[in-house]
C-alpha cells in the first residue's frame, strides 16, 4: 500500500514539475536567444525618439524601449541590432520577419491591427498631430491653415488625418506626399509648403533639421490623437506577451518609484510585494515567460524606469524639451497606465 | 516499336509535347507561388484580395487630371495615378523627340561650335544618373521661383510661384466642347485634302494651293474657335488670398521638375540615335540627290529622313517605353504618379502589398505593351516596300 502512496506521489510530482516547465512554444525568442541579439525596427532618424550619433550609437525613446527588451531577454541592453525603417518599409519587414519588433514611433489604428497581422503591445508615447509653419505666416491654429500647402509623408496616418480635418471644416489645403519624412521636411524647408505636419514630438525632433530652426513655430493644438508603441507580428503569443509586459514593467517601476539608481536597494530591502514581484524577489514572474526571475532588475539597472527614459530622451534633459503632458503617469494628471504586477 | 506508339517519332508531337510540359510546369509553379503566398498571408493575418479597392481612400491629391477627389474610392485613386503617369510621360515623349532630333541634327552640323556644344550634352546627359537630374530640376525650379505674395504674374490672369503655375479655369467648359470639335472637324479636312491633293498630282501633275488650305485649316480654324470660345466664357482667375492663389488649375512644381527631368534626360539618348540614323543612310544616296538637282533642305527630308527613320524606329522604340518607365522617378519628388499615390500612400494606407504592385505592375506592362504595338505597326508602315 505504501508502495502505491510513494508512486502516486512521485508521479504527481513530476507531473507537477512537468507542467510547471511546459510554456508555449516561442519561436521568436528561441531565434533571439541562439542569434544573441535583438531586431529591432526603428525610424530612419527621428531625434528624441531613434537618432544614431555620429559614432552610430542610436539614442532615443522608441531605441530605449528595444535595449530594456534587450536586458529583459538576454540580460544586456546593448545587445540589439537597430534596422532603420522608412514608413513604406516598416510592415513589410516586420511581417515578413526580418525584425522581431517595431519600436518605431507609428501610429495604432484600427486598420493596421485588423488587416495587417500586426499586434501594437501597449502605448510607450501618446502622441498628437500638428504643424510646423514659418513664424511670419502668423497662424495661431491649424484652422488659420486654409489655402496653405502641406508638405507631409506619404502612407502616414497624418496624410489622412490632415486632409479629414480639412475636409470636414470646409478648408481647402493643397497636401503634397513624400516618400519619406525627411524629402517632406527638406520640401518645406525649401519653400515649397507652407506647413509641414507631423506628431508634436516628432516635430520637436525634426526642428533642429530645419536651416534655421527659430524661424518655425510648432503650433500647440493637436488635430489627432495618435497612440504609439511597439508593435509585434501575430502568432508567437508568448513573445507577445514578453513585448508586451517589458513596456508595462517600466512603467510599473515609475509608479512604484524604483529607479535605475535605488534598484538594488529596492530589491533588497522593499517590503513592497508588487516591486519585489516586479524585481524578482518573489513570485517567479521571469519564469512564467520563460525568462530569468530578475528581468525587470535588469531593465531597471541598464535603461531605467519608463519616466527616467522619458527625461533623457525627449523630457527636460534632452533637446527637445517636451513636457511630460499626456505621456505623465495617470495618477499625476496623465494617461500612462498598467496593469498590476499580480 | 509497335505502330500505336509511332506517333513519338513524329518530330511535330515531340516538339508540342515539350512546350506544353515547359507551360504546363510555368503555369503549375505560378499556381503554386500564389496559392502558397495567400496561405501564409491568412496564417499571418494579412488581409488580400482586392476588397480594399472599394474603400475610401481619403488621400488628398494636389494633381488631379480625372474626377477623383479625396472621398471617392481606392480605385478612383488609382486611375487619378494612372491619368498623371500618362500625361506626363505624353508631354514628354513629344518634347524629348522635339529636342532630340534638334540636337541629333546639330550634331551633324558643319559648323563646329554647335556640333560641339551638342556633342558636349550628348556625352554630359549619358554619364549622369536620371535621379540626379529629377532631383536637380526639382531644387532647382523650387528655389528659382518666388514666395506666392512675389508671384511673378502673366498678364494677371496667370501666377507662377513655388507652388506652381496657376491658370485659368473655364467656369462652363461647354464652348470649348464646340471649338475643340470644330479643330477636329478641320484637322481631318486637311487629311482628306492633302490625300486628295497628292492623288490629283500623281494623276495630272496639277499643283493644289496646299499651303494656303493648310494654313486655313490647322492655324486659322484653331485660333478663330479657341478666341471664341475663349472670350464667350466666363473665367475662374486666381487670386491671392490668404497663403496662395484661389481658383483656377494649379500646374505643380513636381511635374514641371519631373517634365524638365525626364525630357532634357531622354533628349541626349535620341539625339544619339538620330545621328545613327542619318549617318546610316549610305553618302551616295545624298551625292546622287545633289546630283539629281535637289537642294539640301530637300535631300534631307525627301532622302536622308525617310531611309533614316527606318533605323530609328526600333531603338526608338526602346526610349519611349523607357520614358514611360522612367516617369515613376516622379515618387521622389512627390509627383503624384500611379507609383506615388498607389504604390506609396494606398498601400501604405491598405497594407496590402502584392495586390497593389501586381496592379501597378500590369499598368506599366499594358502601357508599354501598347506603345510597343503602335511603333510596331508604325516601322511595318515605313518599311522598304519592295515592288
Amino acid at each position: 500500500m505504501k508502495t502505491i502512496y510513494l508512486a502516486g506521489a512521485i508521479l504527481a510530482g513530476s507531473a507537477s514539475m512537468a507542467l510547471a516547465q511546459q510554456l508555449a512554444p516561442s519561436p521568436t525568442l528561441d531565434a533571439v536567444k541562439a542569434r544573441g541579439h535583438i531586431e529591432c525596427g526603428v525610424h530612419l532618424g527621428l531625434p528624441g525618439f531613434s537618432f544614431a550619433n555620429d559614432k552610430g550609437e542610436w539614442t532615443g525613446l522608441d531605441v530605449d524601449y528595444c535595449k530594456a527588451l534587450a536586458a529583459a531577454v538576454l540580460g544586456d541592453a546593448t545587445k540589439v541590432k537597430f534596422t532603420p525603417t522608412s514608413v513604406q518599409q516598416r510592415w513589410p519587414i516586420l511581417q515578413s520577419g526580418q525584425v522581431d519588433l517595431l519600436s518605431r514611433n507609428s501610429t495604432i489604428t484600427f486598420s493596421r491591427n485588423a488587416t495587417l497581422g500586426l499586434n501594437f503591445q501597449g502605448i510607450n508615447f501618446y502622441e498628437g498631430q500638428t504643424f510646423i509653419v514659418r513664424k511670419k505666416a502668423n497662424a495661431k491654429t491649424a484652422a488659420d491653415l486654409d489655402g496653405a500647402s502641406i508638405c507631409v509623408a506619404a502612407g502616414s496616418t497624418e496624410e489622412k488625418n490632415a486632409a479629414d480635418w480639412f475636409r470636414e471644416r470646409n478648408l481647402k489645403v493643397t497636401i503634397t506626399n513624400f516618400q519619406k519624412n525627411d524629402d517632406a521636411i527638406t520640401a518645406y524647408d525649401s519653400g515649397r509648403c507652407d506647413a509641414y505636419t507631423a506628431g508634436v514630438g516628432a516635430l520637436a525632433g525634426q526642428r533642429a533639421k530645419l536651416k534655421v530652426p527659430d524661424e518655425h513655430v510648432i503650433l500647440t493644438q493637436p488635430i489627432s490623437n495618435d497612440p504609439q508603441g511597439p508593435v509585434t507580428r501575430w502568432g508567437d503569443e508568448r513573445w507577445q506577451l514578453i513585448v508586451r509586459w517589458v513596456l508595462n514593467g517600466t512603467i510599473a517601476a515609475e509608479m512604484l518609484g524604483v529607479t535605475s539608481k535605488n534598484v538594488d536597494e529596492m530589491k533588497a530591502n522593499s517590503k513592497n510585494t508588487e516591486v519585489r514581484r516586479l524585481l524578482g524577489a518573489e513570485g517567479g514572474f521571469g519564469a512564467m515567460m520563460g525568462l530569468p526571475d530578475d528581468w525587470m532588475y535588469k531593465v531597471i539597472k541598464q535603461v531605467g524606469n519608463y519616466g527616467e527614459s522619458y527625461e533623457r530622451t525627449v523630457g527636460m534633459g534632452s533637446a527637445l524639451k517636451l513636457e511630460r503632458g499626456q505621456n505623465q503617469l495617470w495618477t499625476k494628471g496623465g494617461l500612462l497606465f498598467t496593469p498590476p504586477f499580480q | 516499336m509497335s505502330k500505336a506508339l509511332a506517333f513519338i517519332n513524329d518530330k511535330r508531337v515531340r516538339d508540342w509535347f515539350y512546350q506544353a510540359a515547359v507551360l504546363i510546369g510555368l503555369v503549375g509553379l505560378l499556381v503554386y507561388f500564389i496559392r502558397n503566398a495567400s496561405e501564409n498571408m491568412v496564417k499571418a493575418g494579412i488581409a488580400s484580395g482586392f476588397d480594399f479597392l472599394w474603400r475610401t481612400s481619403g488621400i488628398d491629391v494636389p494633381f488631379v487630371l480625372t474626377s477623383y477627389t479625396q472621398s471617392d474610392n481606392i480605385l478612383a485613386l488609382f486611375w487619378a495615378g494612372v491619368a498623371n503617369t500618362l500625361f506626363v510621360t505624353a508631354v514628354s515623349l513629344v518634347l524629348a523627340t522635339l529636342l532630340g532630333f534638334a540636337i541629333g541634327i546639330a550634331r551633324l552640323s558643319s559648323i563646329w561650335l554647335v556640333s560641339a556644344l551638342a556633342g558636349a550634352y550628348v556625352e554630359f546627359v549619358r554619364n549622369i544618373p536620371l535621379l540626379f537630374f529629377v532631383l536637380f530640376w526639382y531644387f532647382g525650379v523650387i528655389a528659382a521661383l518666388p514666395s506666392p505674395r512675389d508671384s511673378i504674374s502673366v498678364f494677371g490672369v496667370a501666377f507662377i510661384n513655388n507652388r506652381g503655375l496657376t491658370i485659368p479655369l473655364p467656369d462652363a467648359p461647354a464652348n470649348f466642347h464646340w471649338a475643340f470639335g470644330a479643330i477636329l472637324v478641320a484637322f481631318v479636312a486637311q487629311w482628306l485634302f492633302a490625300r486628295w491633293a497628292k492623288r490629283r498630282k500623281e494623276a495630272t501633275g496639277q499643283d493644289a494651293p496646299l499651303l494656303v488650305v493648310s494654313l486655313i485649316l490647322l492655324v486659322l480654324v484653331p485660333v478663330l474657335a479657341l478666341s471664341w470660345a475663349s472670350l464667350a466664357t466666363r473665367w475662374d482667375i486666381p487670386v491671392l488670398r490668404g497663403f496662395n492663389y484661389r481658383g483656377g488649375f494649379v500646374v505643380i512644381p513636381e511635374f514641371v521638375a519631373l517634365l524638365a527631368a525626364l525630357v532634357t534626360y531622354t533628349a541626349g539618348f535620341i539625339a544619339e540615335i538620330v545621328r545613327g540614323g542619318i549617318q546610316s543612310v549610305p553618302h551616295g544616296q545624298i551625292e546622287a540627290s545633289a546630283a539629281l538637282g535637289l537642294r539640301p533642305a530637300q535631300t534631307l527630308r525627301l532622302v536622308t529622313i525617310p531611309q533614316a527613320l527606318r533605323v530609328m524606329t526600333p531603338p526608338m522604340t526602346n526610349q519611349y517605353l523607357n520614358v514611360l518607365k522612367n516617369s515613376s522617378f516622379g515618387a521622389a519628388i512627390a509627383y503624384p504618379d500611379v507609383v506615388s499615390l498607389f504604390m506609396g500612400s494606398a498601400l501604405n494606407n491598405t497594407g496590402q502589398a502584392i495586390e497593389i504592385i501586381a496592379m501597378t505592375l500590369a499598368v506599366y506592362l499594358v502601357i508599354g505593351l501598347a506603345v510597343s504595338a503602335f511603333m510596331n505597326w508604325y516601322n511595318a508602315k515605313i518599311a522598304l516596300v519592295t515592288r
